[in-house]
């Protein structure tokens, strides 16, 4: 497809008071979005809590961070929360992929009735305790493999590989077969190659929703040893119960920096990977 | 050569207008069209036995998706028949309607739902509107370069999760000697006494759909940029002719393009307004429930937080949620219909 150059409502005009006042206004919007964050990555290198209007640290440290790396009850959370997202991402890869490639076949008897099958549960759930009770009986309550099965797949996004295999030319596919390739090695061979901007952008969806997932955790799990940091952080600093026994380090600089680790490997994959971060939305939009 | 899926677009429908459209909602059940020969000649179908055969791997593909989605999302359905039992640790005993009488006589539960009606719809139109007003001006922005960082910083808090700004903002807004904004304001003068934001019930909500707005404006100008990107440049070039103002261009180009998309998405959220939870379950406290408890927080405190659990109260509270819902999505998919001529289904 060939790339549209954007079109900017702004650009055939001189510059004038109206596109000032529009930077400085942005420039306001970028600052109230980033203040915050920056604020909470200054204060967790701030050894002395002064929590005035002030942007930088004044007496710097990591002990924040030393603290998270060196108890246990701080890092096995962490730890956990990269496992599930690693493995989640890679499982809902997998089904959204399969069952959006067999959803696209066109001339597969039972297709209506099996997109049908999975509509529904976009409708109607069983709802939260249901679900719960189910769990249960699976033995998967207190284990952070819950997080893997609840976010195994989203029907959501194997339509969104559905839409986007359906985008692939169905000459190419014809090709192939010709050539001898089988409906496997066509997969392999052709639609997987083909996809990789989408899965990056799928992959991206499920990882996100894994790692920031914090009410599932809330209510399925007790045990200590199988939360995610999530889990770790909103019982830290919402209930003030920090399992560190001696403090090297004020209890606030602690926080902050616990925060800085929730946030840091999508902050650290964010600016390269932004489109998409962004595409995800977009995947299987346009579909003629 | 065969075409199977040859779909064309009216001129005057409104999806025609709008080329780059993201919003589809999920097209999942395709139109059945007749297979016809490039010269409209039907042609006929293999038998449907070999037709199955043919696609067996197909099939096989398929095992994985339908044994995950019986289990996880079926399964479940099954349990909907407790919110007519009394379920406790002890007993499964059959109790008929009881479990409905009481919510519908119970006031924390109405509570909850005209909380979840007002908290859900209020922040939908909030960051609606915010979200319109960004884009449009975004949209006005003649350097690309500037654009770009502008939009990797307000998309940036949309992948922060909700724990996150919730710890966030609970330091900032703390009234203890760490919480930056009563400082800040103090030491400027602004105020006297530290403000409690977030366990004040006049306070609460504001705060909440500030949160909202910092979080969630940004990502919502997506949908409407991509529709911005895709107005005909000559609406604009006329509008110079014309002598337009920029002021003038926006108010009667730009905002009318994007009445459609503004419809749409309004009905897409409108949707799932009851599947309010982990935002408000991560901000609230005892202190706020009179304006802050919603359906779900409600099901997962009658369930979890009490001494002896009944699964069968529950599970009829989230029944009941789960049928509005429903309900609310095929409404939605009506009005979407009307509207764009496809529905969000």
């Amino acid at each position: 497809m060939a790339r549209k150059k954007e079109f900017t409502a702004g650009r055939k005009h001189r510059t004038g008071v109206f596109d000032v006042v529009n930077y400085i206004v942005f420039i306001i919007i970028g600052l109230i979005i980033l203040i915050p964050i920056w604020k909470v990555l200054s204060d967790s290198f701030n050894a002395v809590g002064v929590y005035k209007f002030q942007l930088f640290p004044n007496k710097f440290t990591l002990d924040g961070y030393k603290v998270i790396m060196t108890t246990q009850k701080l890092y096995r959370p962490f730890v956990n929360s990269v496992v599930t997202t690693v493995i989640g991402t890679l499982l809902g890869l997998v089904m959204s992929t399969l069952g959006g490639y067999v959803l696209a076949q066109k001339d597969m008897p039972g297709r209506t009735a099996l997109a049908y099958f999975l509509l529904f549960t976009m409708i109607f759930s069983g709802g939260m305790i249901p679900e719960y009770l189910v769990m249960k009986k699976l033995h998967l309550v207190n284990s952070m493999w819950i997080l893997v099965v609840k976010h195994g797949m989203n029907v959501y996004n194997l339509v969104l590989m559905r839409n986007f295999f359906e985008g692939i030319p169905g000459s190419l596919f014809e090709a192939a077969k010709i050539d001898g390739c089988t409906p496997m090695g066509i997969f392999f061979k052709i639609v997987l190659p083909l996809s990789k901007a989408a899965l990056a952008s799928i992959g991206l969806m499920y990882a996100v929703t894994v790692w920031n997932d914090y009410s599932t955790v809330q209510i399925y799990i007790t045990n200590r040893d199988q939360v995610n940091f999530q889990y770790i952080l909103r019982v830290m600093v919402m209930d003030g119960d920090t399992p560190v026994t001696q403090y090297s380090v004020s209890q606030t600089t602690l926080y902050y920096a616990a925060i800085i680790c929730a946030i840091l490997p999508f902050m650290l994959l964010y600016p390269f990977l932004q489109k998409y971060f962004v595409k995800g939305v977009n995947v299987g939009a346009v579909k003629e | 050569m065969i075409t199977t899926h040859m779909l064309v677009i009216p001129c005057g429908h409104p999806c025609a207008r709008v080329p780059t459209q993201p919003l589809n909602g999920v097209i999942l059940i395709a139109k059945k069209q007749k297979l016809t020969t490039s010269t409209g000649r039907p042609i006929q179908k293999k038998p449907l036995g070999k037709r199955i055969w043919n696609n067996r791997g197909f099939y096989l593909m398929f095992i994985p998706v339908l044994v995950y989605v019986l289990i996880v999302y079926y399964w479940p359905m099954l349990g909907i028949r407790y919110s007519f039992y009394d379920y406790t640790l002890k007993k499964i005993e059959f109790v008929g309607l009881k479990h409905f009488q009481k919510m519908f006589s119970e006031k924390e539960f109405w509570k909850a739902f005209t909380n979840t009606l007002v908290l859900s719809v209020t922040k939908l139109f909030i960051t609606t509107a915010a979200s319109v007003i960004v884009s449009v001006f975004i949209n006005e922005m003649a350097n690309l370069f500037a654009k770009k960082v502008l939009q990797t910083v307000i998309y940036l808090p949309h992948f922060m999760s909700w724990t996150v700004t919730a710890a966030i903002f609970t330091l900032f807004l703390s009234t203890s000697s760490t919480g930056f904004v009563n400082e800040t304001l103090k030491n400027w003068g602004w105020i006297k006494e530290s403000i409690d934001f977030m366990h004040e019930t006049s306070l609460w909500r504001i705060v909440y759909y500030l949160v909202n707005i910092w979080k969630e404006t940004g990502w919502g100008t997506v949908i409407f940029l991509a529709t911005l990107a895709g107005i005909n440049p000559e609406l604009y070039e006329a509008a110079d002719i014309d002598g337009a103002t920029r002021l003038q261009r926006i108010w009667y180009v730009t905002v009318p393009e994007l009445a459609n998309t503004i419809i749409i998405v309004l009905i897409l959220n409108l949707a799932k307004v009851l599947n309010l939870f982990e935002s408000v379950f991560v901000m609230y406290n005892n202190r706020v429930f009179e304006v802050s408890d919603v359906i779900s927080t409600y099901i997962y405190r009658k369930t979890f937080l009490t001494a002896i659990p009944n699964y069968g109260y529950t599970t009829a509270v989230g029944l009941f949620k789960s049928l509005v819902g429903c309900f609310l999505v095929i409404v939605c998919n009506w009005a979407s219909k009307k509207v764009r001529g496809r529905g969000i289904l």
